[in-house]
């Protein structure tokens, strides 16, 4: 896995998929269409890969840009990802 | 998966400030490079922490272990630790290094080195650097077995973690 994704095309951000939630992806990283509410985040990657809030997502955190977010709940829209943000799905982790 | 691109030009592998160094690899770690790092005139004390991959799982076989890493995150969370474990304890210095990729059973996975100038401060910082790289540091361990798929865990719960679908 490499650690850092290609830079997104234009409308786009890019998503990277770590540990687990790479090997549910069947990959390590993606271009999404921006922006989108972080809200609403979780709810496109399950119409993308069904199964997958339940069984990765919600035992994960978000960073966008390297920095840990709220991802807000009950339907909220919150923050908006904006194009060339780079967002990462981060699976509990296991170093050492 | 597995897939390294040690030559992805934005992928970073090091960082260093104030008498703290956090570095990433594929290589073999090594020992005196570590406690190089944090070699200081004014310490009494070098206490070098080596976490070494385990060949077992609660007693099942484990063949070997693959790190993976958010690199520019990891190395960000792994400098925040060692300079709050500085200050803290008054070190000279503390370096933190973590293999990535396909680790061997019973060679070195982490390598922890604080200097101080007495050793209490030197046995305690270094345990509480592993401590806390353990719970938040971005790195992800694979458990592969003998004929079966690999397992990713997760240090917080240190149950049976998830199957891998490929």
């Amino acid at each position: 896995m490499t650690s850092s994704a290609p830079k997104p095309p234009r409308g786009h951000f890019s998503v990277l998929y770590f540990a687990g939630a790479g090997s549910f992806m069947g990959r390590d990283s993606e271009s999404l269409p921006a922006p989108l509410p972080l809200g609403k985040l979780f709810s496109e990657l399950e119409s993308r890969y069904p199964g997958v809030q339940a069984k990765i997502l919600d035992s994960c955190l978000v960073t966008v840009n390297l920095d840990y977010v709220d991802v807000p709940e009950d339907g909220e829209d919150g923050a908006l990802i904006q194009e060339g943000d780079e967002v990462a799905i981060i699976p509990p982790v296991s170093s050492g | 998966m597995g897939d390294i691109k040690d030559d992805d030009a934005n992928t970073i592998w090091e960082m260093s400030e104030d008498g703290c160094y956090v570095g990433l690899t594929h290589d073999y770690l090594n020992i005196q490079q570590a406690i190089h790092k944090v070699r200081s005139p004014a310490a009494g004390a070098i206490v070098l922490f080596a976490g070494t991959t385990r060949d077992n799982f609660a007693g099942k076989p484990v063949k070997e272990l693959q790190y993976t890493a958010y690199n520019k995150l990891a190395l960000r969370t792994m400098l925040t630790i060692c300079k709050d474990i500085l200050s803290k304890h008054g070190l000279k210095g503390i370096s933190m290094i973590h293999r990535l990729g396909t680790v061997p059973i019973g060679e070195e996975s982490i390598l922890i080195a604080v200097s101080s100038p007495h050793r209490q401060a030197a046995w305690r910082a270094g345990e509480e650097a592993l401590e806390a790289c353990k719970s938040r540091v971005e790195v992800w361990k694979k458990e592969e077995f003998e004929g079966e798929e690999g397992v990713w865990r997760a240090n917080r719960d240190g149950a049976m973690g998830q199957k891998v679908d490929s």
